[in-house]
């Protein structure tokens, strides 16, 4: 795999004023803002566990492009985080943002709990162990169950199922997809403050060499214990998103297995750029939101999903982001002329 | 004081069904580096194919023969048209390759046979021995005694044939023996043959002692996984009793009070502590 | 419709043709019964069912969907035809709530009928109370789906099947049933519900009872089996969906446990394959409960399902006891639909009329249906109990009457509108 230890750390600092990141920033703002109008209620649903996925799919390329771990657990976390915050909003009526925070909290700890042993691993080793951890994680969310309205840490309501409350300026489906857009967004500039200050740089280092970082005073330990919170983080802000969405959570959602897909379908979307998450969302939810909607068999799209994923794995091992920003390049050169013929 | 006794006869019962999946991923990972997440698809499908034919009322020991053979086709060809083009790849790409290929014979199952009620029967389930108050069946004992003996012929294998030593030569480094006149196709073909084997005799066994289902014989390579942690994906008598422990212990929590519910956590348990322990020791990387 | 594999079609078949071989001479009843197809603009209804994913939860459905047929063929409701669509939610509260915006919100569905999932009830309580939508469900299994005001399911549900499962054995075999142990899978809202009516049956009967739960996606059926015999039970009843009980029957079978200890179990194993799959072992030993009357009863409505799924279905939809639940749902809302003004048909009156139905009458009901109006639905809580013998269900005669204690304000409204014995 070749080094990239340094992307996303800008060399140069610039005082221009970023006319094109903020002319794609308001086109991006402005389609958000208008889309749900075009989108039947079921495509919207679809989004908004797109916009939660994505965030998820965030976090487990954080920690692959960042610090090159593999973390398999990430959608356990996810479902800690919801469990979290529908225990926050059903049980103190916290509202939702309250809710949303604490779930990142709870889920950040967890994967504190995760990667502390996973700190001397690498490569598959530490693969399998975040694998297991999503195991014991599966276990514990089904034998606990989601909360549903009970009282008390772990009260089941005998009655009609409490669903969980939205946030106050999001009640309504359009509302709560703008809204999920906005977090996922939130969650973009956090990361990115995070790689354009001091924890990115010191993950570069660690990327590049351990024994350089150590030699460099780069506490090893802290910032790759900082990176599975901040993943952690982010994949318990998603849960709280999906909750949020559905309004409650199933036990059975959060196999193991799921935590594999989403790292699987991260690095065929693209773990070092930033669209990559969004093509892993799409593909995670919208594909099988498609085929459903024409009524194709739910075991159809199993095996049209294995297929595409191993078609990516041995095409495309950058990720399909890349794919498309290759060709993006390619075309812009085409159209320019033979004058400059980088990418 | 609640009475232990027959659950360690069912624990031993239930690391029957450990041994046999985990014994074929140390397997495949000693000879080819690949963690397989199909060999549970595999293994259901072989069990799948073995049902049907009895179903159709074809006879029994040909049902088996052909489930077996049929898996060890699927992973033959897996083995030689897909595994070698991503062999310059990392394991995990590797690894997860195989799940999308386990994911491919979920569907196709789920689309064939769906999910029914089912019981997959061997001949030997009639029969049956007394241990501390608890029968056994003699399937499991046969599949206990199956985990254990082909560890052991793997291992004899392994250690003492000319294949063995170029199996174990590739997994250690596949340029070197490429040029040290390893014919490298051939040999990982036939690591990937003997995967399929013991995914497709475990897949069976399985079926029979646990649940003729895509889904949990699928699913069920993650806590076999565990089993192959503990040895370290190397030692193959090591994983034999890793399983061994996993299965006593969790089906020793059963009659305990607050833990119970949680046993099937306890693959996942093991494996985290003994990788804790291996990691014991702090590793700089020299790069 | 779906492709399934083409002998398990032919068993299914098979086993139905002797059960249905009279049903052949009878015609398909449907609604107005006019026999012209029915023209006018289409009324969309929606069905939400379980296709994919652990088990195929769909029969309830696909009856509804052969109903509607043949009330289209027959006049429709009054000249205006059914738009029946069937969503697939795959066991994923997420899809549920997709497919049941895409229905209500989208499609406009005026009702939701033949329901089947074990998470739309859960995962789309809020929509269908903020749109205030009727759902007449063929089946529902979560302890969500008895507890809602716009669910009203055809079926009794698994907790009171489970009791009734439990008082059947109790009453067969009078004065040596004392201990109960009710294994169920550990989700919260339905295994664990789904036994807790049953204990508190024979507790007041002066027994005593226990719940084990278990983690579905566990490999060790013979633990559970030993866990359940430490208590010394006289009964146990295995309230799982069938796809898990036939391994908990297999390791119970390998303990050889059939001649010490009674075996039942809820409507979830009533399944024309569930006696085959846990073998003849088993035979004379398990009963099983049914919601509904059996199919080869012969009476008027029964044949009428067995000839509206003959005539309108396909050979591969199950002939269950579930396809029972969906065909009486559709079939109690074509009858409501047919009594309002067909130019008013909108989803407030519908709803009202849905909620205004006292009395529904069915010879595959113990006794009658109802909506109502009041805050939870389970109208369904008498049926027979059937016993496997010969590789069949071969039902019992009478019909017993759940004596679930958390019936006790279901009974209190059926008093309130004129319904108690």
């Amino acid at each position: 795999m070749t080094d990239r230890s340094l992307e996303g750390v800008s060399l140069v600092a610039s005082s221009r004023l970023p006319l094109r990141e903020i002319a794609v920033g308001a086109g991006a703002l402005a389609v958000i803002y208008l889309l749900p109008s075009f989108l039947s209620d079921y495509w919207l649903r679809v989004l908004i566990s797109v916009a939660a996925l994505v965030v998820a799919s965030l976090s487990v390329s954080l920690l692959f492009a960042q610090l090159g771990m593999v973390s398999l657990a990430q959608f356990g976390l996810l479902g800690v985080g919801g469990w979290f915050a529908l225990r926050i909003s059903h049980g103190l009526g916290a509202p939702f943002e309250l809710a949303l925070v604490t779930g990142g909290a709870a889920a950040a700890l967890v994967g504190l709990v995760v990667g502390l042993p996973a700190l001397r691993m690498r490569g598959l080793y530490l693969a399998i162990i975040t694998l297991m951890m999503a195991g014991a994680i599966q276990v514990l969310i089904s034998a606990f169950g989601f909360p549903d309205g009970g009282t008390g840490i772990l009260g089941k309501s005998t009655g009609a199922r409490v669903m969980m409350a939205r946030p106050f300026l999001a009640q309504s489906d359009p509302a709560y997809f703008r809204y999920a857009v906005v977090i996922a967004a939130f969650c973009y500039l956090l990361v990115l403050a995070h790689l354009r200050g001091r924890p990115g740089r010191a993950w570069a280092m660690i990327r590049r060499g351990e024994v350089c970082a150590l030699a460099g005073g780069v506490h090893i330990v802290a910032y790759k214990v900082w990176a599975f919170a901040l993943a952690g983080f982010l994949a318990g802000i998603a849960g709280g998103l999906l909750a949020g969405g559905v309004g409650q959570l199933d036990g059975s959602a959060f196999p193991a297995s799921q935590s594999i897909m989403l790292f699987a379908l991260t690095i065929v979307g693209g773990a070092y750029s930033w669209f990559g998450p969004i093509i892993a969302g799409l593909m995670l939810r919208a594909f099988p939101a498609l085929l459903n909607e024409f009524h194709v068999d739910g075991n159809i799209a199993t095996v049209v999903f294995g297929v595409g994923l191993l078609h990516a794995l041995m095409t495309a091992p950058q990720g399909i982001a890349r794919q498309l920003a290759d060709a993006f390049w390619a075309a812009r050169n085409f159209f320019k002329g033979n004058g400059r013929n980088a990418a | 004081m609640p009475d232990f006794t027959p659950f360690l006869v069912s624990g031993l019962a239930l690391a029957a069904t450990y041994v046999l999946s985990a014994v074929g991923i140390v397997v495949l990972y000693r000879a080819s580096g690949v963690v397989n997440f199909a060999q549970g698809a595999v293994g259901a499908l072989a069990a799948f194919i073995s049902w049907s034919i009895v179903e159709r009322g074809g006879p029994e020991s040909l049902s088996w023969l052909a489930g077996v053979t049929v898996a060890t086709l699927v992973s033959l060809a897996y083995g030689r048209l897909i595994a070698p083009r991503l062999v310059s790849t990392d394991p995990i790409t590797r690894a997860v390759a195989t799940l999308s290929f386990g994911l491919i014979l979920l569907g196709f199952m789920g689309y064939l046979w769906g999910e029914a009620p089912r019981r997959l029967r061997l001949p030997t389930d009639t029969m049956s021995f007394e241990l501390l108050g608890v029968r056994v069946t003699l399937t499991r004992a046969i599949a206990f005694g199956l985990g254990v003996s082909v560890t052991a012929i793997v291992m004899l294998f392994l250690a003492h044939s000319r294949m063995g030593l170029q199996m174990r030569a590739l997994a250690s480094n596949r340029e070197l023996s490429a040029m040290l006149g390893v014919r490298v196709f051939r040999i990982d073909g036939w690591a990937w043959v003997i995967s399929g084997v013991l995914a497709g005799v475990s897949g069976v066994l399985l079926a029979d002692l646990q649940r003729l289902s895509g889904q949990t014989l699928t699913f069920a390579v993650i806590p076999a996984i565990a089993a192959a942690v503990i040895g370290r994906f190397a030692s193959l008598p090591a994983t034999v009793a890793g399983a061994l422990a996993i299965g006593v212990c969790e089906a020793l929590l059963t009659p305990v009070p607050v833990i119970g519910p949680f046993r099937s956590a306890t693959p996942f348990i093991f494996a985290v502590g003994a990788m804790l322990w291996m990691q014991r020791k702090p590793v700089f990387v020299y790069r | 419709m779906k492709l399934r594999s083409a002998f398990l079609a032919i068993t299914i078949g098979a086993l139905m043709a002797c059960l249905t071989g009279a049903a052949y001479a009878a015609d398909s009843k449907c609604g107005a019964n006019t026999g012209k197809p029915a023209t006018g603009e289409p009324i969309v209804i929606g069905g939400i069912v379980s296709v994919t994913g652990p088990d195929n939860f769909s029969s309830s459905g696909l009856a509804a969907a052969a109903y509607f047929k043949c009330l289209n063929a027959n006049g429709g409701v009054n000249g205006r035809p059914v738009k029946y669509l069937l969503e697939d939610d795959a066991w994923n509260p997420e899809q549920s709530s997709q497919v049941a915006a895409k229905l209500i919100r989208d499609q406009k569905a005026v009702a939701l009928v033949g329901n089947m999932s074990f998470v739309d009830c859960g995962a789309n309580q809020g929509l269908y109370e903020k749109e205030d939508i009727m759902v007449i469900a063929g089946v529902g299994v979560p302890r969500d789906c008895f507890f809602q005001k716009n669910y009203a399911p055809t079926n009794a549900g698994p907790r009171v099947s489970n009791t009734k499962a439990v008082m059947d054995v109790a009453q067969s075999y009078p004065g040596k049933i004392k201990r109960l142990v009710c294994i169920a899978p550990n989700i919260p809202n339905v295994g664990e519900w789904s036994c807790t009516g049953a204990v508190a049956w024979i507790k007041k009967q002066g027994g005593d009872g226990k719940i084990i739960t278990f983690d579905p996606g566990s490999l060790d059926a013979t633990s559970i089996i030993l866990e359940a015999m430490t208590f010394k039970p006289d009964v146990i009843s295995v309230g799982t969906p069938k796809g898990m009980a036939v391994p908990i029957f297999a390791a119970a079978e390998e303990q050889g446990l059939a001649d010490k200890v009674h075996f039942t179990g809820p409507a979830s194993l009533y399944n024309l394959d569930f006696p085959r799959a846990i073998g003849k072992y088993w035979d004379g030993k398990v009963t099983v409960d049914m919601e509904l009357k059996a199919a080869d009863a012969g009476t008027p409505d029964m044949q009428n399902w067995l000839a509206v799924m003959d005539k309108y279905g396909t050979a591969s939809d199950p002939r269950d006891t579930f396809s029972q639940a969906g065909y009486l749902a559709a079939r109690v809302t074509a009858e409501t639909l047919l009594k309002l003004d067909p130019a008013k048909i909108d989803r407030s009156s519908v709803t009202a009329a849905l909620r205004s139905v006292k009395r529904f009458e069915s010879d595959m009901f113990c006794s009658p249906w109802y909506v109502g109006d009041g805050p939870r639905h389970n109208a369904n809580h008498a049926g027979p109990v059937s016993l496997v013998k010969d590789g069949k269900l071969l039902p019992k005669p009478a019909c017993i009457e759940s004596e679930d204690p958390e019936l006790d304000d279901a009974r209190a409204y059926e008093k309130s509108i004129g319904l108690a014995k």
